[in-house]
């Protein structure tokens, strides 16, 4: 018999291999273990990143389905799921926030039977998530978690000079003239940024306003509900407020309360949870209260974050094992959702009494009875038209310029323009 | 047998494959072509395709992972109805306009002065190119932060020294103020590459035109004027003109620190692009904002090789 050289057994041995997997189509080590990938944003609050990281560890001994999680920042996410849109290739889960599933619709596999899973464990989806990730019916990402806008104040502050705790925007005004003359003012951002439209929002729609009408197509922005909020933005700059909320980013009104200088901000818990976990000392002053109504009622901003599969996936079964481990197991959700220290609440309505409101007696006011959700661009669906809108920060650039000099209603007919022109596009 | 006869005869190499390689590599015509291409697939892959691939959802109404189809100049032409891009257009002519011209003077001054025998001159010379060489992002979050309401460098500085009125101005809040601002970051930025080409433009100028300029009379803004400012010429065209591009084509600073605020008044081309094409989907649109500017910007760099080749 002939003796095998190496070189003859390299070469036997490499064309064997080729050919099987030219034949079948996949790689020996995809045949061996499945492995996905999740590209989740970078968390505002770190520790649910490192409990996701358990979790997925967790995860790959029990179904033998290796997961790797990569993270990326917020404001990364637009272009890096641009590109494996364009290109078909990259993750097989992915975060998204708010109105994304309508951004991406078409490259969403419909992922109704988990969410109906979901529901009857959990009970229903609250709206600003359903509205956000059921698109045309049809289930385009699993809904998560949510974080909503609520009032942060300086308690002590507010004993001090005998301030009621304001349940309108009108009470606001009033408390923050005193507060601007005791050196701490109202802090809300007028600029372009996400956090501006948080606020504005709210306080649009509790006076009955709105940017565009239910049908996405009659652009309701010059109304009297409007001036109104143009007038009280005026008075609340003029009298409440300091100049520098018009430079303002997402942060800055964290890092006012925080540093002692704000007496009052509109924004998720972060600010609170931050301040406590880095030990400063405003974390004792600090306090929370629902958002302020008008006659419209009570309406907040709310970002609702859910987990879509790219239908370029070719792991769709294995992402959604991945999805229903995470989710679907009371247990490993319910440790998910604590380590967010109530940033992160479940979206789910039998889950809005949740256990972690009562780790701290400043999360009491996060229940959320008698509370409207709403995502920005409310009550229009978030087509791409009304992304535009928000996106463009038409909201923010005619406060802005009202504030600084435009008269009211040469604001409110630019917005109305520009609003226009975006939804005959 | 006649001596003349006799020639060397050299004996014929064997017609090996690596023969064949040597004589290959020994013809001009091979071996140019050769050393070009890997350079050529490089401009192919990594500025043609992307160019085209531009252009071709400029012309469309591509948006995000959708069925997209040609639109002619439907984009560039509505964009003009859209008030953030009129806005966009004119601070684009600002911003490069005032920061190129700061730039230019800046760094003629900056490389006059490194030219001259100075103390640890090298060591100058690098830490010069300090904003350079930092990552655009990384230093432009510094400015933020100098820049910031709460806690502005720059405002605190001033006040102490009794040239501002507490608390100072708002930098990034106000529209001529945020102007300013990212104007100022991005001359801090781009000075080095002024003045250390300059700077080389001006070591290459022949001692002798100096001397002969004195000998005249000259004294020292004459000889500016009549021998340095001459001699770099062709030096200014190339740097004005790769600088112009440049800032153009700029985001980063404007998108740490201002994000195209307040009212829209600092946006570029770059920043609107990416809010259009990218945050919002609409990757037709987006692309026709980058490539607005095109044609201007063939135009200026055709002008200014043109001056340059007929400089040389």
């Amino acid at each position: 018999m002939q003796a095998t050289t190496r070189r003859h057994f390299l070469t036997t041995t490499t064309g064997a291999g080729l050919a099987g997997i030219l034949a079948t189509g996949i790689p020996p080590a995809r045949a061996q273990q499945r492995e996905i990938t999740y590209l989740c944003w970078n968390n505002f609050a770190p520790l649910m990143d490192k409990k996701l990281a358990e979790i997925a560890v967790r995860f790959t001994k029990d179904t033998g389905i290796k997961i790797r999680v990569d993270h990326i920042n917020t404001e990364q996410q637009p272009a890096k799921y641009a590109s494996e849109v364009q290109t078909q290739a990259g993750h097989d889960l992915v975060e998204m926030r708010m109105h994304f599933p309508w951004l991406y619709e078409p490259q969403l596999v419909d992922v109704g039977d988990i969410v109906a899973d979901l529901e009857k464990k959990y009970g229903k989806v609250i709206a600003s998530a359903t509205e956000t990730a059921r698109v045309h019916s049809t289930w385009r990402a699993v809904p998560q978690y949510h974080g909503m806008f609520v009032a942060t104040y300086r308690e002590d502050l507010f004993k001090k000079a005998g301030l009621k705790i304001p349940d309108t925007w009108e009470d606001l005004y009033v408390a923050g003239k005193e507060l601007k003359k005791m050196g701490n003012p109202v802090g809300i951002p007028i600029n372009q940024n996400l956090d501006s439209i948080s606020t504005a929002g709210p306080v649009l729609w509790s006076l009955g306003g709105m940017e565009v009408d239910r049908d996405g197509k009659t652009v309701r922005i010059n109304s009297p509900a409007t001036e109104q909020l143009v007038e009280w933005y005026k008075k609340l700059f003029r009298d409440c407020m300091e100049a520098e909320v018009l430079s303002w980013t997402n942060a800055s009104n964290n890092e006012s309360i925080q540093q002692g200088k704000a007496g009052w901000i509109h924004n998720p818990v972060s600010a609170y949870i931050i301040a406590k976990q880095k030990k400063l000392p405003t974390a004792d002053l600090i306090n929370h209260h629902r958002t302020p109504g008008g006659p419209n009622g009570r309406h907040e901003t709310d970002v609702p974050r859910h987990i879509g599969i790219w239908k370029f996936s070719k792991n769709v079964e294995p992402a959604k094992e991945f999805i229903r481990y995470l989710l679907g197991r009371p247990e490993t959700y319910n440790e998910y959702i604590m380590s967010a220290d109530a940033f992160n609440l479940p979206v789910f309505e039998k889950l809005q009494d949740h256990p972690v409101l009562k780790t701290d007696v400043k999360y009491a006011a996060l229940r959320s009875e008698g509370v409207q959700y709403h995502c920005y661009g409310w009550p229009a669906p978030p087509s791409d038209k009304v992304q535009l809108i928000t996106n463009s920060f038409i909201l923010p650039i005619m406060l802005a310029k009202a504030v600084t000099g435009t008269s009211t209603k040469e604001a409110v007919a630019w917005a109305d323009r520009e609003m226009k022109k975006i939804v005959a596009s | 047998m006649a001596i003349g006869d006799v020639g060397i005869v050299s004996a014929p190499r064997p017609v090996t494959l690596r023969n064949r390689i040597r004589v290959l590599l020994d013809r001009e015509q091979f071996l140019g072509p050769m050393f070009v291409t890997p350079a050529l697939i490089l401009i192919v892959l990594l500025v043609a395709y992307p160019f085209c691939m531009a252009l071709y959802f400029a012309l469309s109404n591509a948006f995000i992972g959708r069925p997209s189809h040609l639109v002619g100049l439907r984009n560039f032409i509505n964009l003009w109805d859209s008030d953030a891009f009129r806005q966009t257009f004119q601070n684009a002519f600002v911003f490069t306009g005032t920061a190129v011209a700061c730039k230019l003077v800046l760094g003629i001054s900056l490389a006059l002065l490194l030219n001259q025998q100075l103390w640890f001159k090298r060591l100058i010379r690098g830490a010069v190119l300090l904003p350079w060489v930092i990552p655009t992002a990384l230093s432009t979050l510094g400015w933020s932060w100098m820049f910031n309401s709460l806690y502005s460098v720059v405002n605190w500085t001033g006040i102490a020294l009794g040239i501002m009125h507490p608390p100072g101005p708002n930098w990034l809040g106000q529209q001529y103020y945020a102007m300013t601002a990212v104007v100022a970051v991005n001359v801090w930025r781009g000075l080095p590459f002024f003045a250390i080409t300059i700077l080389a433009g001006l070591v290459s100028i022949p001692k002798e035109l100096y001397e002969a300029a004195e000998a005249d009379g000259a004294g020292s803004v004459a000889r500016f004027w009549y021998v340095t400012l001459p001699m770099l010429r062709p030096v200014l065209a190339i740097v004005i003109l790769f600088s112009t591009i440049l800032t153009f084509s700029d985001f980063n600073i404007v998108y740490v620190l201002t994000h195209g605020g307040p009212i829209n008044s600092t946006h570029l081309f770059a920043t609107l692009s990416r809010q259009i094409g990218l945050e919002s989907g609409r990757i037709g649109e987006g692309a026709a904002i980058s490539l607005y500017l095109f044609p201007v910007l063939a135009f200026v760099v055709y002008a200014q090789l043109k001056f340059v080749r007929k400089e040389a």
